[in-house]
């Protein structure tokens, strides 16, 4: 199998740079466990900044679970018998209109490229939601990793102390886990469901602090002792496997929005939504590359635009908030943020005024990293029923995720002596996207 | 003579029309319906043809869902989610006017009694008054949140005028009513009926429901609201059909009529002019014509409507309706040829 990726490259420069940072780090915490601060304090320094900012690119997903629609999103089709009663307005993109419900998003998609021609074919959530975080359809024979261990592994360090893969989903209706498959549970995700502070990461009260510590301190001096006279690749995972997990008990904090000034949160505002797109970017600058932040629940079955209108004003406050925020602090360039569910919805407007299942023609959205912002790729016809041009499935998607976060999407990994790349077999990236 | 007996309710016909019909009004004393529809254009339809053939307003109109339609004589004024309230001549089907008139979506549009005064509610959360004739804004009415509890955007759904002409009253996503006295634009009631608005905290983390349509009775004393209940699962429209009756000047809730049988949301009240009962048309993915007491609130008598009904348009002496929504309009009657009531045994051969 391939070693993980790592963001050092192995150069001098890196090198340099990576002993600078830590060195910093180190300083600034006093040989503390402070993974997650190491990092915002690191940023603290421009140059490092620069360095980490170049170096470590992530993703944040916002998983519309359910299936939001296209018509009521990137792809409205205003006067057509499916176009439903909503407008589109225009962005600041030439060329590319989107739903009047996502004005805020309108005026921000000079970062942002659409997708407007996937023909993912499956239309359950279950098969869907597998098939779009996994980029093709299940193998009876093998568990593949979703789009989040991939790009834990990708992207993550070996020895980082913070979270390399975070999953919130906290509506219980769709709920996945995530899936980090054959690549084990080094990669799967931390999962928040029902709290955004996850559990058991505290101390134990009977501990005190100065206790925490000096334990620490002294399984430390124990352990270099220990590992003086001896080389051993089982040894170092347990030291490293130690860290991690002082790392991620002291990374709290990256979970707690009240760490952030009040004009911070007053941009982010009081829903759930936008508060755990916070904490993606929190966990971000912190160095974890992967966070995905499920928005349910998108089914509008019965009151489709009543339902979007509510939904969309969410995710139009949180997304760009989020966007700009990234783009303040330098890291848009290196954050991917993507749009994604398990399908759209059926052009039909049912008589509930409803959408249903639709994976024949549908979009998603693509921002910062890697990304041709202002573009769009691929065409549905006039009625929203199928792509006219430039269909794509769930593997082109996830190469084209892949290549924007400059992962070579046809890398492999060798499962016993079975190569399995990481976007499925002949996936293309969609280079039109493509910065 | 006949009197109205919901007794009596039978499915006269029904014929299909292209998209889905959100509103209608009648010319008085025929079947000639006007109904504003989702292909954004408003129809005129002789509903008792043989074979009814709607035919559309070809004039530049409205830019969205029609949602809201008036007659007055010769006037017709349609209100749409685009915003605009448009004047049409219905000779000529023309517009004569078009106001700019809400920020956001116009959910309903209502006339007063005598015609002279035109209602329009909107999801920007405001009501206003306007003259029929000018087309002049009378008052603004402002009340309703822009926000849910649950800070969402709010939505403005219902508005009707009492019998009387004095009280307009208008309804909002989370149950909120508010009662205005038409001549001052100032407020008069207020009424809540929150079991109208389901929030979902956990499962899909949105909202469902709201006030649909309310009605006066025709003393002008009773208010009644329509709706869903609480919904187990609001990805569809599987809660039971609610109204709410108040008597609104005292603010006391007199019935809360939840109905399991025909499920979905009541669109549309009319009440009795003699006050016996109330009717309330809707749906979900089917449609329900519903009768209730208003004295005790019991169901009276229902059909499974052939499509989920947006609105109705009353006869001229409330014997029947005609009910406009998903991809069809249907023809009701419900007249006896004698008063509700046990009909009187026929009279002995000799003592007639």
């Amino acid at each position: 199998m391939a070693q993980p990726g790592s963001i050092f490259c192995g150069s001098a420069d890196h090198g340099l740079s990576r002993r600078g940072f830590l060195g910093a780090a180190g300083a600034a915490t006093a040989g503390t466990f402070a993974a997650d601060m190491t990092r915002l304090d690191g940023l603290k320094n421009p140059l490092l900044a620069g360095q980490v900012k170049r170096q470590q690119k992530s993703v944040i997903l916002l998983w519309l679970a359910g299936g939001a629609s296209q018509f009521e999103t990137w792809d409205p089709k205003p006067g057509q018998s499916t176009g439903g009663p909503y407008s589109k307005i225009k962005t600041s993109a030439n060329d590319v209109h989107i739903s009047e419900l996502l004005p805020k998003m309108a005026q921000r998609m000079n970062h942002t490229a659409i997708i407007r021609s996937i023909n993912s074919k499956i239309g359950d959530h279950g098969g869907g939601a597998s098939l779009m975080e996994t980029g093709r359809v299940k193998d009876p024979g093998l568990i593949y990793p979703d789009i989040g261990a991939i790009a834990a592994r990708e992207l993550g360090r070996a020895d980082s102390q913070v979270p390399d893969y975070v999953s919130m989903y906290t509506s219980t209706e769709g709920r996945r886990k995530g899936t980090s498959g054959f690549l084990g549970a080094r990669y799967a995700p931390m999962f928040l469901s029902d709290k955004q502070i996850p559990d058991n990461m505290r101390r134990l009260e009977a501990i005190s602090d100065v206790d925490h510590k000096d334990r620490a301190a002294l399984r430390d001096l124990l352990s270099k002792r220990f590992t003086k006279a001896r080389h051993s690749e089982k040894i170092n995972s347990h030291t490293t496997a130690y860290s991690r997990v002082h790392g991620l008990m002291s990374s709290e904090k990256l979970f707690d929005i009240e760490q952030e000034p009040e004009s911070v949160r007053a941009k982010y505002g009081p829903r759930q939504f936008a508060q755990q797109c916070l904490i993606a970017r929190r966990l971000v600058e912190a160095g974890t590359p992967f966070v995905k932040v499920a928005r349910a629940w998108w089914d509008s079955h019965g009151q489709n635009f009543e339902t979007h209108r509510e939904l969309c004003a969410d995710l139009d406050h949180a997304m760009s908030t989020l966007l700009d925020d990234l783009e303040e602090r330098g890291l848009l360039e290196n954050t991917l943020v993507v749009t994604l569910g398990e399908f759209g919805r059926t052009p039909k407007i049912n008589a509930s005024l409803g959408r249903d299942h639709f994976a024949n023609a549908w979009s998603c959205s693509l921002s910062g990293c890697g990304v041709r912002g202002g573009s769009f790729y691929g065409k549905t016809e006039p009625e929203g029923n199928t792509v006219a041009d430039g269909e794509v499935g769930a593997a082109e998607v996830f190469a084209t995720i892949l290549e924007a976060l400059g992962i070579d999407h046809e890398k492999e990994y060798m499962i016993g002596s079975r190569p399995i790349p990481l976007s499925d077999f002949g996936a293309k990236p969609i280079k039109e996207v493509l910065a | 003579m006949t009197w109205s007996d919901p007794e009596k309710l039978k499915r006269v016909k029904d014929f299909g029309i292209s998209g889905i019909a959100f509103c209608v009004a009648r010319e008085s004393g025929s079947g000639k319906l006007f109904f504003g529809n989702s292909d954004f254009k408003v129809y005129e339809v002789d509903a008792l043809a043989e074979k009814p053939e709607p035919a559309a307003f070809e004039a530049e109109g409205h830019q969205s869902y029609v949602t809201g339609i008036v007659q007055n004589q010769t006037q017709l004024v349609s209100g749409s989610y685009d915003g605009n309230l448009i004047w049409w001549d219905s000779e000529s089907k023309k517009p004569t006017r078009t106001v700019k008139a809400h920020e956001r979506w116009i959910r309903n549009v209502t006339a007063s009694p005598d015609g002279s005064i035109v209602a329009s509610v909107a999801d920007d959360m405001v009501g206003k008054l306007w003259d029929a004739k000018s087309g002049e804004t009378m008052h603004t009415l402002k009340d309703h949140k822009e926000e849910t509890p649950d800070h969402y955007p709010s939505m403005l759904y219902a508005g009707a005028f009492s019998p009387d002409g004095k009280w307009l009253a208008t309804a909002d996503k989370v149950g909120h009513i508010a009662v205005w006295e038409v001549a001052s634009g100032k407020k008069a009631a207020e009424l809540e009926s929150p079991g109208m608005y389901t929030w979902d905290p956990r499962a899909r983390r949105h909202s469902i429901g709201g006030i649909r349509s309310v009605a006066f009775s025709h003393d002008s004393k009773l208010l009644a609201a329509g709706g869903i209940g609480k919904i187990g699962n609001i990805d569809h429209l599987g809660g039971p059909s609610r109204v709410e009756i108040f008597d609104w000047q005292k603010g006391e809730s007199l019935h809360v009529i939840e109905d399991n049988e025909l499920k979905g949301l009541v669109e549309q009240i009319e009440f009795d002019p003699s006050g016996n009962w109330l009717l309330a048309a809707g749906g979900d993915h089917g449609g329900f014509v519903s009768f209730y007491s208003v004295e005790t609130g019991k169901l009276i008598k229902q059909d499974k409507a052939p499509m989920h009904v947006h609105q109705l348009a009353m006869n001229d002496d409330s014997t029947g309706f005609f009910a406009v929504g998903h991809g069809k309009i249907a023809h009701y009657e419900f007249k006896s040829d004698h008063p509700p009531g046990p009909a009187e045994p026929p009279l002995p051969e000799d003592a007639a």
